[in-house]
Parts: structure tokens; sequence; C-alpha cells
């Protein structure tokens, strides 16, 4: 593929030319290209696997390069030894998962490394320019506030307060906004214009298209290791960068909301009675039927995690009945509830469902010992057997069974995690962020995925912060606010992110 | 649903070959460095003393290395799950005692009632590290010297002597001219190895010092799985006393101090990672042998007994050292 020229007003900041890496794991790049100007914002997109997050350890000091060479502004070039030389450098990273330290109050977070900032004698002083920083981006958020109790939303706030903190003059993102709600969201994107009115270079990575259109001048996409475009924002249509992006015409795919045939007339499979959990949930009271898709939407920390832990056994809730298929189920701990049939895929999959030292066939057979080892020794061969067919049946890559579970792309992990469970005979999912960090392609297979379970009878209850995908896959949706289920909408068609974003902080009472 | 619309995970080429042999490749890299320092650690002993490559002597350095064997098998299994065992030591001095005192009663009586308080010992540790949630090295710290404690008040710090012959040929004989105690070591590295491959709890154990959380979250029961490795290890602790007092011929209420050091040692050379999730208890048994070959050999270049400790630090350390430089790169 061609890549159009693009016009440079202006020196880059940051010039990168035929970088190539055969790197440990399943990415490589194969002489990538790529330049930041100063005073834009630059979006890097591309699927999981693409080579999106090579490039980014590359730019900041990770990962060396096996060739090719980086040049920045004003050091000319350069080989960056690790993050702190990047740092040193002007270049800084507001990463994925916020690397801070709880102990510690958000002003030291934020000038951690800084010895001066543990002093004391200027705590004030450094309180202050704390405050400073975090203006514009969380004025409600306390400096003297310990870390450990911040929500992840927050966290990752310090986290990009920190960066800026350290005067870099270019700044990655890295799917900056999956934890965020739309204020901070919007305040977020505030200061990203801030940043490049003073001249500074933005390095904008993220799966969400509209947040794309909406914040970056230019996008280059990369697949397979190599880039295939690199344009202005405004020239490519959405539709045109989903293809290049995916490779394949999933365009259409994705438009067509495939809606089912009304689900609500199944017998009740998960009924929730009265659920409350001290300081997180009150008297919640929910059915969903089987063959249902049920869509829990709100802002992070409002409950919904909270929630489906809960049910699942993995949290305690201090009061409240659950019945599936219409008994009485005492959950006391996860054991009891994949006894009863369900399944919980969390938000955090590396975190909370995969053991990364394990290969998919292993991660695969995670909750199914009772399957694979009535005796207490493992039958392998049929494990194996049913590791492969689910590889074929859910077309999950690389094709092999035995290879770790940390080189698979997020939704190919996914894919196992649900296989993991379908073999457990489960009838009730409970999805938290399904698609979270995964690439278009994959997310639309899961979703797939889904609407199957839904069809072949199962129970879905669906947390999602993208109402796109509560309007495609759910048949009704249910708000939350503050630990408690505020609405239950039936007829989702009038539904726009707008709306629901308002009604799930409180602006307006009812929809 | 049809293939072409999956997102490769890199070049059609490239995506069957290259995902995992990488990683491999590292591992690989740290099991030769090990093998390589193992065979350096022969040739220069051998170099320097000619009687430390003679048959004897290495039949010698299996012997010296089954107690440790034992003991690191165990503990080798408890670091996986990411726990330590500090009080195998004690344990050892402890079960040794109470067996050696009922020898002379009834050989079954003594050798039964010695696993058992090896066994109980371990389950009190994982009990308190499972159900309580305390953290697992202070835990077993304190049981070190709670059980040496034990050892010292059950005959008021006597050492016993007179070890039923029957028992020193079965924990320290010779069978077709190999010591049991070697066989035993063997056996018990084999039996580990096969429960680690073959078995659901050593599938759990991976899985709980891979991942806790997610363990918990697909219904393996974690605490079952801690207390199990602990009554292990505390099983195997008892076993390896047996053996010391066959030996010696006499139990001493101070045997076994110093052991756990040497076992995490053998764990760690052995490939355990101090993270969690990896480990192998037949590398537990290299890991062993290089630590009894290392002493043998300073041994017979007169190299004084201290100095064989500051000696033995050194390599655990290095090997910690190591396995953190690997888990990095990771």
């Amino acid at each position: 593929m061609q890549i159009p020229n693009v016009d440079s007003p202006s020196t880059p900041l940051l010039q990168l030319r035929g970088i190539t890496k055969a790197f440990a794991g399943v990415q490589a790049l194969k002489g990538v290209d790529f330049d930041l100007r100063a005073g834009e914002v630059h979006a890097l997109m591309g699927e999981n696997g693409a080579g999106k997050s090579t490039l980014m350890k590359i730019m900041f000091g990770v990962q060396p390069p096996d060739a090719g060479t980086i040049e920045v502004h004003g050091h000319g070039k350069v080989d960056i030894d690790d993050p702190r030389h990047a740092l040193a450098l002007g270049i800084g990273l507001v990463s994925q998962e916020p690397s801070l330290v709880p102990q510690l109050d958000v002003a030291q977070n934020i000038f951690l490394g800084q010895t001066e900032a543990l002093n004391i004698v200027k705590r004030d002083q450094f309180q202050a320019k704390a405050r400073e920083i975090l203006k514009p981006l969380a004025p409600q958020l306390s400096v003297t506030t310990r870390v450990s109790s911040l929500g992840m939303a927050e966290l990752q706030v310090v986290e990009i307060a920190r960066t800026l903190a350290r005067g870099a003059k270019i700044i990655g993102f890295d799917e900056p906004t999956s934890s965020l709600t739309p204020a901070e969201r919007d305040g977020l994107f505030t200061l990203i214009r801030q940043l490049k009115s003073s001249g500074k270079g933005i390095i904008y990575i993220s799966h969400r298209i509209p947040e794309v259109y909406a914040i970056c001048d230019r996008i280059t996409v990369l697949r397979d290791g190599k880039v295939v475009a690199n344009r202005a924002t405004v020239e490519v249509h959405p539709d045109e960068l989903i293809n290049l992006i995916a490779g394949r015409r999933l365009a259409e795919e994705l438009q067509q909301q495939a809606k089912s045939d009304l689900r609500l007339d199944g017998p009740e499979a998960l009924k929730l009675e009265g659920i409350s959990a001290a300081g997180k949930l009150s008297e919640i009271n929910l059915t969903i039927r089987s063959g249902e898709i049920f869509g829990l939407a709100g802002l992070v920390g409002s409950g919904r995690t909270e929630l489906v832990r809960c049910i699942f056994g993995a949290d305690r809730k201090d009061a409240g009945t659950i019945y599936v298929n219409g008994k009485t189920l005492n959950i006391q701990r996860p054991t009891d509830a994949i006894a009863a049939g369900i399944a919980l895929i969390p938000e955090d999959r590396r975190k909370q469902a995969l053991v990364p030292v394990m290969d998919v066939e292993r991660n695969f057979g995670l909750a199914n010992y009772g399957r694979y080892a009535p005796s207490g020794f493992l039958r392998l061969k049929q494990r194996r057997q049913d590791t492969e067919r689910y590889i074929e049946e859910m077309a999950i890559r690389p094709r092999r069974a035995g290879v770790r579970i940390r080189n698979l792309s997020g939704g190919n992990q996914q894919k196992v995690i649900i296989a993991r469970w379908l073999q457990s005979g489960a009838r009730i999912f409970l999805f938290d962020e399904p698609t979270r960090g995964i690439d278009v392609g994959a997310k639309f297979e899961i979703h797939e995925l889904m609407r199957r379970l839904a069809k072949d009878g199962c129970a879905l209850l669906v947390i999602s912060s993208e109402l796109p995908e509560i309007l495609a896959l759910c048949d009704r949706v249910g708000i939350m606010r503050e630990g408690r289920l505020v609405q239950t909408i039936e007829d989702c068609s009038g539904l726009t992110e707008d709306l629901l974003m308002k009604y799930a902080s409180g602006e307006i009472a009812r929809l | 649903m049809t293939d072409d619309r999956v997102p490769q995970v890199s070049d059609p080429a490239g995506a069957t070959a290259a995902p995992s042999e990488k990683k491999v490749n590292l591992e690989w890299i740290r099991n030769v460095s090990v093998l390589a320092g193992a065979a350096l650690l022969f040739i220069v002993f051998s170099v320097l003393s000619s009687s430390f490559y003679q048959p004897a002597n290495l039949l010698d350095i299996l012997l010296q290395s089954s107690i440790n064997t034992m003991i690191a098998v165990g503990m080798t299994l408890v670091v996986m799950t990411r726990g330590i065992d500090l009080s195998v030591g004690s344990v050892v001095g402890l079960s040794s005692m109470i067996a050696a005192s009922l020898l002379p009663q009834n050989l079954l009586l003594g050798i039964a009632a010695g696993m058992l308080v090896g066994v109980v010992c371990g389950l009190v540790n994982g009990l308190l590290i499972a159900k309580l949630k305390l953290p697992d090295f202070i835990v077993t710290l304190g049981m070190l010297s709670i059980y040496r404690g034990f050892a010292l008040i059950y005959t008021d710090g006597k050492p016993i002597y007179g070890i039923d012959p029957i028992f020193r040929a079965i924990f320290a004989g010779d069978l077709a001219g190999i010591p049991t105690p070697v066989l035993l070591a063997l056996a018990i590295a084999f039996l580990a190895f096969l429960l680690v491959r073959y078995t659901a709890l050593g599938e759990q154990i991976i899985a709980v010092g891979g991942n806790e959380e997610a363990g918990r979250l697909s219904g393996i029961n974690i605490d079952r799985v801690k207390i199990c490795v602990y009554a292990i290890s505390g099983l195997l602790a008892s076993l390896a006393g047996f053996v010391l007092i066959g030996r010696v011929g006499a139990a001493e209420p101070i045997g076994g101090t110093g052991f756990e050091l040497q076992a995490i040692g053998a764990a760690v050379i052995g490939g355990a990672s101090l993270f969690g999730g990896e480990g192998n208890p037949l590398g537990s048994l290299i890991g062993a042998l290089i630590l009894g070959a290392l002493q043998n050999g300073l041994t017979l270049l007169n190299v004084p007994s201290f100095w064989q400790l500051v000696a033995t630090g050194v390599v655990v350390i290095l090997a910690v050292f190591a396995d953190q430089a690997t888990r990095k790169r990771q």
C-alpha cells in the first residue's frame, strides 16, 4: 500500500526510520517509519499484534530496536537505553496500567523519584504544584489522598499528572480513556489540547475511533508490523479507517447491530433479590431470563463490577438472595457459583483470569479439573483434544494448544477464557467489559460468540462502558449509580451515549 | 465464523514458529548456564584435587546431597506456589527426635510417628498461612523457632543415642551397592515430578503461584493447595530427618539446623522461581547436587567449613539474582 505523503511544516520532535524488531513473543516490526511534530496529536492505531506496543516500547526505551534510527529533536540520533533515559530526552509515557506507589499520597506519586517531594518541610510546596497540575484534569482530587484508596480512573489521572510533572515534550498515551468517565475524558481532551497548543507532541494510542476523530490531527495505522497509512485525520473516513486497521471489510458487519428476536420469554435463569454489600451495593433486584442479554451501564465505580463479583461469590454480600433457575442458592465462594453453572469473565484478563506462565491448554482447563482429573490424575489426551476442538471452532490463533497464553492477543485470550467456561457447562455468563483492549476484528467475533450463547439459551449479564457495545448486544439495559440499579430500560432504541451518561452520573433524574 | 476474519497475531509465516520459542530459549539459556556452571565446578575441582572425580567420591556427593534433595523437593513445591518454608530444618530435628525416641518400642511406630509429626508441622504452617492469611515468611520463621524449641524441650536438650539397626539399614543402608538415601531421594524427586506433570494438584500449584486470583475465580481451592504443599514439605523434611539420624546413628535436637537455606538454594538453582509459578522437582535434584559438589570439593581442598558457609550463601544469592534477571526480561 502506498503511504500518502503528508507535508511537514515543522521539524519533527521525534523521527523513527526503518525500525525493525524481532521481539520475544508475537509482534515484529518490519521497517517502520514514524514521526511526531510539535503541536500535533498523532494517533497510532492497529489491531493487537500489529506492532503498536512494540513500537511504543522502542520509543520509550523499554526495548531496543534491532535496526533503524531514532532521532529526537535537539539530541540528534539516539539509542534510548531505558525509560529513564527516554524521560531525560523529554519522552514520557502514560501507561495503560498505572504504576504508582499505593502507600504514598497523590502529590508524592506525582513527584515520585524526586526525593525532595518526600521532605516534610517542602511538602506544601509540592502539594501546591501537584494541585496546579491536577486542576484541569481532576479538580476534585485531593493531593493528600493516599493512592491506595483511589479508583482505577483516578489512578490514571495521577499517572497522567506524573508524566506532565516531569516536563516531557513528547507524551505517549496508551489507551488513556479506557477507565475514564465522560467528564474525566473531556478533562483529558481539554488537557491534551492545552499541551498541543503549548507545542508538545502527543502520541495517542486508542482503539476508540470516535476519540481519535475528536482529538487527533494525524493517524498512523500499523498492520502486521508495517505502516499501512500515515494520513491527516480529516482525510480518512471512519469506515476506511476500520478497513485500514482490520484489513478487511468489517465496517458493514460492525454496523449491523444484529438484534435478536425478543428473548424475554425464557425461564428465569438468574434472579437477584435485595443484594446489598456495605458501601458498595444496596438493594439490587434483577431478573435475567435464559436467552437474554442484559446490559449494565454506569460509570466506573457505580457498583457494576462489585455486583457481578458478589453474584459470583468473589466478594461477600451482606444481604440478599440469589436464585438460579428458580432455586435459592447460597453462594459463599466462586466454587459455589461455578457448581451452579455461573461463569465470570472478569474485566482484567491478565490479573483475574489468566495464569500467564501456563499454556493455552492449561488455562482452558483451569475451571475444569473436575472433568479432566476426577481422580486427581490428569486426562491429558482428552483435554488436549477438547482444547484443539475449541481452537478450531472459535478460530483461536495461533492454532496451538501448547503456546503460552501470554503470547496471544487480547481477543484470543478472551476466547480461551470463554472456551474454559463453555467446557465447564456454565449457563449464566457474567461478562465484565468483555472487549476492553480488544481490537475491532476480534471484538466482532466476541460479540458473535456472546449472541450465540444467548441463542443457545444461556443468560448473559454484560457490563460495558461502551454504549455501542451495549446497544449492539443487549435486550435490556440496567443503569447503575452509586451502588443502586436506578433504572431498567426495555427499549434501547432512543438511547444515546450523552443521555445515558448524564443519567448515570445523576445529572438528570429520569430518562 | 471463518478463519479469515481472525486478526493475525503476526504474519502467517512467523506466527506458527515465533511466539513461544524465544521464551523457551531464555529458559533454555538459563538451564544451560546452570549445567555449564556445574560442569565448570566439576572441572575445576577435578583439576585441583585428584580424588574429586573418583567414583567413590562421586557416590559420596550423591549421598551427601540426598538429605538436601529430599527437603529441596518439598521446598520447590512451596516456592512454586509463591510461598517459602523456613521451618524445614526444625521439622527435621523435631520429627527425628520423636522417631528416635519411639524406635526402641516399635520400628513402625517410630517411623509413623516421625512422619506424622512432619505432616502435622506442615499442616500447621499451611493452615496459618492459608486460613489466617499470615505472611508465609513470618509464619515459617516463627515455626522454625517453635519446632526447634519443642525438639529441645522433648529431651531437655539431650541427644538420643542408639538408633535401631533395621531403621538404619532402611534409611542409611545399601541396596545393590547404592546407598538407600540416594535411591530414596531420586524416588522422591521423580514422584514430585510426576505430581507436577500429571495431577490436578500439580497444575493447581503452578496456578496458585502463577496467578492466585485467576485460580480462585476459576474455582480452585487455593487454601487446600497451599496447605497441601506445606504438608508435603513437612513430610519430606521428616524423611530427611530419618536419613540424618540413620547416618549419624543418633538423634540430636539441633539436627537439621540451617537446612532451609540449603534447600532454598537447591530449589532456586534448580529453576524454581521465587516469583511463583515455575519450578521443577527434578531441577532441585540438580541444584542439590551442585551445592553438594561445591561443599565436597571445598572440603577436599581443605577449605575450612566456615568458608564453606560463605560459599554456599554466595551461590544461593547468585542463583536468586539470575532468577530475577531472567524473569525481568520476560
